[in-house]
Order: C-alpha cells, then sequence, then structure tokens
C-alpha cells in the first residue's frame, strides 16, 4: 500500500513538474503521431496550428509511407509524393520536423506492436513534449485501420516513456523517462458515441471541442498540400458519380483548383460539426487527458 | 400461436409460462416468447427505414456456415437485396468444424452442406469457402485474409457487402471479430491499385465497395450501433425462417423439442400446433417462430411490420460535407 501511495506521490510530484510545460506559451514542446500523412491533418491540423502560433514547438512522426492511396501512380511514386506533401503540410501548420517512420501503409497489422511502440517511445524521451497528440484507437466505425494500430502503440508509448523499465538500453543515449503532461486523441467525427463522457474522470480522457476559426485557412492550406491523396479521393468521387449516371460539374476537370475546392468543402464540414452545440464556429473534436486525468482525485485533494 | 392450458382454456398470452433455464435454449425460449404479443407501434427513437441501394451485387462475407441468418440480421435483408434484382455471392472464412455433435470432419462437411441448402433458399447464386479453421483463426495473417477477400471483391465488383460490425463490443466469438476486422479493411482497399497489385496482371481492377451492412447483437452492450432498419415483406421473412432452420446441424434439434414438450406437460400447457408434429419438425417450428418473432419484434421497434437492423455505410459518410455538395450539384446523365 505505501509502495502504492508513493508511486502515485512520485506521478503526482512528476506531473506538477510538468505542469508548467503545459500552459500556453513558449517553449512548450507537441508531439504529434500519425498513421497517414493526412490524419492528424483533418482531425488535428487547427489545433496544432493554433499551439504553434501560441509558441510551441511541434514535431510530427508519420508511422506509414502513404504508399497506397494515389490514382494511377506506382507504390513508390505515391510514397515519395507522399513524403513531400507531407513536409510541406507540416511546414504551412508551421511543425518543425517531420519523422517518417516509413512502415508501409495498410500493413501495420504485421507490425510488432512493441516494435511500434518502442520506436514512438524513443521519440517521446528525445523531445520530451507536453503535448502528445495520438489517433484515437477507440474512436469507432474508422475503415483505416493502420489508425487503430498507431493509436494502441502511441497510448502505450506514452506510458512506457515514462517508466525506466522500458527500455533500459535508451538511457545509455541520455534518453531520460518523461512524462506527458497532455494527451489529446483525435478521430474524423463519425463515431457516433464520440461526445459520450467516460465512465470516470480519472486515468481516461474526456470529450473536449477546441475552437479553429483563426488558424481554419492554415489548416485548410496544409490540407490542400496533400495532392496525391485528395486527387485520388476526387478521381474516386467522379468513378462513383459516371457509374451512377450523375455528373457534378465541378470535377468535369479534375485538377487542382477543383480538388482545392473538393478539400474546403470536406474539411469546412467537419469543423462545422464538430462545433456544433459549441459556442465556436469551426472546431475540432477530441479525448483530451490533461495532467489532472492521471492523478486520482483523492490525491489531488 | 396461443397456449392452452390442458383443460382447453386459453391461457393469457404472457410470459408467465416459465421453463427451466438449463434447457431453454432457442426453441423454448421461442415459445415465451411467441406468447408476448408483440405491438406494432413505433417508439419514439425509430431507426429510419433503409432504402436499398442501387446496384447489381451483393457479397456476404461471414466465418461461419450459419452466419448468414442469424436472428440479429441478414437473410431478411438478402432476401430482400434478391428481390430488388441483385445477385448475392457468400463467402464463408471458417471450415466450421467445431459446430455440431459430429465431430471435426463431418461437422465441417455437414455444415458446409446445409450452407448451401440455406443459401440457396435465400437466392445466393454461389458459396465460397475459404476454409480457414474454425475458432483458430486468431494466428492468421489479417493481410492473407484480406487479400483473399480483396480478390473476391475485384473478382465479383459487389455494390453491398454484408457482414459482422468490427467495432461491436463483447462478440466472443474470435472468428466474428477476426473476418469483421479483414471485411473492414478489404472493402476499401480493394479499391486501391496499389494493393496487390499483381491482381491487375491477371485482368482483375480496383473495385472500392460503395455500402456496407454491418450486424452484430444489439444486445450486447453499446458497441454496436444500428443506424438503419431495412424493412421486410412476410415472404422474405419466411424465407430467412426457412434458411435458418435448414442448419439441422446445430438448429431444430429434436431433443430441444422433446424438452419444451415435458416442460410443457408439466405446466399442464399445450401448443396445439406442435400436437402431432414428429420432435424434428416440432423443433424447426420453433426455431421458425423464434425469427418471425424476432423479425416482427425489430419492426415494431421501427414502425413496421417486419424488419433487422443494421449499421449502414456509404463510402462518402466520412465526407459529409462532399455529400452534402454532391446531392446539391450532382445532375443525372
Amino acid at each position: 500500500m505505501l509502495k502504492l501511495a508513493s508511486a502515485f506521490l512520485l506521478v503526482f510530484l512528476l506531473a506538477g513538474s510538468a505542469a508548467p510545460q503545459t500552459a500556453p506559451g513558449r517553449d512548450r514542446v507537441v508531439l504529434v503521431i500519425t498513421a497517414d500523412a493526412g490524419d492528424y491533418v483533418l482531425a488535428a491540423g487547427g489545433a496544432i496550428a493554433a499551439m504553434i502560433e501560441d509558441g510551441a514547438t511541434a514535431y510530427l512522426i508519420r508511422t506509414t509511407n502513404d504508399e497506397k492511396d494515389s490514382w494511377e501512380l506506382s507504390p513508390e511514386e505515391t510514397a515519395r509524393r507522399s513524403s513531400e506533401e507531407s513536409q510541406q503540410a507540416a511546414k504551412i501548420l508551421g511543425m518543425r520536423e517531420v519523422i517518417s517512420l516509413g512502415y508501409r501503409a495498410g500493413e501495420l497489422a504485421a507490425v510488432s506492436h512493441t516494435e511500434l511502440r518502442d520506436r514512438l517511445m524513443f521519440y517521446v524521451r528525445l523531445y520530451k513534449p507536453a503535448v502528445l497528440f495520438i489517433p484515437n484507437p477507440y474512436a469507432e466505425y474508422g475503415e483505416v485501420l493502420d489508425r487503430f494500430y498507431t493509436g494502441k502503440a502511441a497510448e502505450e508509448a506514452q506510458r512506457a516513456a515514462a517508466l525506466e523499465n522500458f527500455q533500459p538500453p535508451f538511457s545509455e543515449l541520455g534518453l531520460a523517462p518523461h512524462i506527458v503532461g497532455e494527451m489529446y486523441y483525435y478521430a474524423q467525427p463519425f463515431d457516433p458515441r464520440r461526445r459520450e463522457p467516460e465512465s470516470s474522470s480519472t486515468f481516461v480522457p474526456q470529450p473536449k471541442t477546441v475552437s479553429i476559426s483563426t488558424v481554419f485557412e492554415k489548416k485548410l492550406r496544409a490540407a490542400q498540400a496533400l495532392y496525391t491523396a485528395n486527387y485520388s479521393l476526387a478521381m474516386r468521387i467522379k468513378e462513383r458519380l459516371d457509374n451512377t449516371s450523375r455528373r457534378l460539374p465541378l470535377l468535369d476537370a479534375v485538377n487542382r483548383e477543383s480538388v482545392n475546392q473538393l478539400v474546403e468543402i470536406n474539411l469546412r464540414k467537419l469543423a462545422q460539426i464538430a462545433a456544433r452545440d459549441t459556442p465556436y464556429e469551426l472546431a475540432e473534436e477530441f479525448h483530451y487527458a490533461g495532467v489532472e486525468y492521471q492523478i486520482p482525485s483523492s490525491y489531488l485533494k | 400461436m396461443k397456449v392452452r392450458r390442458r383443460s382447453g382454456s386459453i391461457a393469457e398470452p404472457t410470459g408467465t409460462f416459465r421453463l427451466r433455464p438449463a434447457s431453454c435454449r432457442l426453441g423454448l425460449c421461442a415459445v415465451v416468447l411467441l406468447t408476448t404479443t408483440v405491438a406494432a407501434r413505433a417508439p419514439a427513437e425509430a431507426l429510419p427505414l433503409a432504402k436499398i441501394p442501387r446496384g447489381k451485387v451483393f457479397m456476404v462475407i461471414e466465418p461461419h456456415h450459419d452466419d448468414h441468418t442469424t436472428d440479429y440480421g441478414m437473410g431478411g435483408l438478402i432476401a430482400r437485396l434478391i428481390d430488388e434484382g441483385y445477385s448475392g455471392y457468400y463467402v464463408r472464412a471458417s471450415n466450421d468444424e467445431k459446430d455440431g455433435p459430429h465431430g471435426y470432419p463431418l461437422d465441417d462437411m455437414i455444415n458446409l452442406k446445409e450452407c448451401l441448402a440455406a443459401t440457396k433458399i435465400l437466392g445466393i447464386e454461389q458459396v465460397f469457402s475459404l476454409n480457414w479453421r474454425n475458432d483458430y483463426m486468431d494466428p492468421i495473417p489479417l493481410q492473407e485474409l484480406r487479400g483473399q477477400l480483396i480478390l473476391l471483391i475485384r473478382k465479383y465488383r459487389p455494390d453491398v457487402v454484408l457482414g459482422h460490425d468490427p467495432w461491436a463490443h463483447y462478440d466472443r466469438n474470435p472468428d466474428h471479430r477476426k473476418v469483421a476486422r479483414a471485411l473492414a479493411e478489404a472493402f476499401w482497399m480493394a479499391g486501391q491499385a496499389n494493393v496487390h497489385p499483381e491482381h491487375l496482371r491477371v485482368g482483375l481492377q480496383p473495385h472500392r465497395v460503395p455500402y456496407l451492412f454491418l450486424k452484430a447483437r444489439v444486445d450486447y452492450g453499446r458497441g454496436h450501433w444500428p443506424n438503419v432498419a431495412v424493412e421486410l415483406t412476410e415472404s422474405q421473412v419466411r424465407r430467412k425462417q426457412k434458411a435458418y432452420s435448414a442448419h439441422r446441424n446445430v438448429y431444430a434439434k429434436p431433443s430441444t423439442a422433446r424438452s419444451v414438450r415435458r416442460q410443457l406437460a408439466d405446466e399442464k400447457l399445450l401448443v396445439p400446433e406442435i400436437e402431432g408434429l414428429s420432435d424434428q419438425a416440432a423443433a424447426v417450428l420453433f426455431e421458425e417462430w423464434h425469427m418471425n418473432w424476432i423479425s416482427r419484434k425489430r419492426g415494431a421497434e421501427n414502425g413496421v411490420r417486419y424488419a433487422e437492423v443494421y449499421w449502414f455505410r456509404d463510402e462518402f459518410d466520412h465526407l459529409p460535407g462532399l455529400t452534402e455538395y454532391i446531392d446539391r450539384n450532382a445532375t443525372q446523365q
């Protein structure tokens, strides 16, 4: 019992020491983990851009190589273009660096969970973020399971990074245990239960909405930079329309202009959906776990 | 159906008739449940009625011989799709060796035979058996199973795919989870040319499935979130009943009927419809009643006579802004 209490006290003290980092302002490090290049832009790009505008330094870890999602391009060419576009999107949002882990898109089910977790943990210890953005592995009805695998590994990496017995060799490199103060779980807003409070306010994240009205244009430009995947989406829509004998004048010519317009229509609606029942015009939805969610309320008292 | 007192008076159709829990399997429960009137009223939160998408081909992807026609969905929808002009294919991922009383190899063969008979009743054209070992699918690489599904999707190009909901909670059947996961990736990855590009060498083309109907037990907690009710006709429910009871190796067992008869006798009750029937025929009747009852129950919950409920997904549901834009601006060619 004493040991348990001591452990909680240690967590509390460490979290307390991390608390100043979580306040808005300069020197805050934000680490963003994404499966595909576009996932985080669509679901969290605005909140990240706002933090960066507020003085934070942000890094992106992209677990896949995005080699699959394109229209009439080889996997190699798709991966090359997606990588370049991912760099552009991150730059528009103001991120400092993009780290690509290079796993083949759509194949994460075959990747060792522990390996992925430990690679993510490495960067958590290296960059010592105050804020972590991860794909929400509990979001339901998402079709891209790479998000699920990445989210599960990232969630574990956050915990493992704080405990010195995970990957002892890391300490040889000076990568000391690190507690991340804030976690944002992001996902596309089509989980019907996404806004339901979790069963407990301790240890589990709760729904949170963030206004992105002031940074929406930046998020939009970042999303539009991902042209390879966006063009593929536009062609799929056009194909579906053709198959059902319909015509959308916007897609009579599928080019950068029409594709960018599709992206804007999509993004604006997603932001409006997230803003529903809030005072905001445009928003993003998260499940959020701050320091207070990582310590039992009785200890906080 | 009425439950009568042996004295001849008609008992009130209520659920007060209690059966011993140990023997209360499907058929027995059906007797009790059928004595309860299903009110034809729509509750406050009835689901929207699904429109059957325009299309020609559907594919049912499930692990087991009997998953096409469980009480929580599919047989009715399959019959309706057939009635609306679709052709159907059934992909059975496992070999069903565990389900039944005859041991591995015999159950495998009997279940496949009954699967062919049941799907024929529903109007399905062909059954593909992938023959993965029943209940031992966990070690299968997901990509391998997914690759098989992608190949079949590209070959038969379904407009609609039916399967288990991969997000459902508390499904203790490991095959349901595994196949649902593979389906959840296969239906869209089949549309990407960079996935299994070798298929293109032999003439297959990418094909993304536009519509999904996913099922799961709605009484297994909150994981499954039906968003549509599929209205059924009496004829469609009838085919669903027949398809279900065709699985004699696992359902409609004479022992069930014998057990029900014993308990009815203990309670001095009789069910006129089963009087004079063989135990086998009575057991079939119980199963069919159960399927009829659940179809009426789902119908009553959703303001129609008969229904099944599903999570319906259009491939562009995750793009609500674009869907709205297309609805407003697309024109018929």
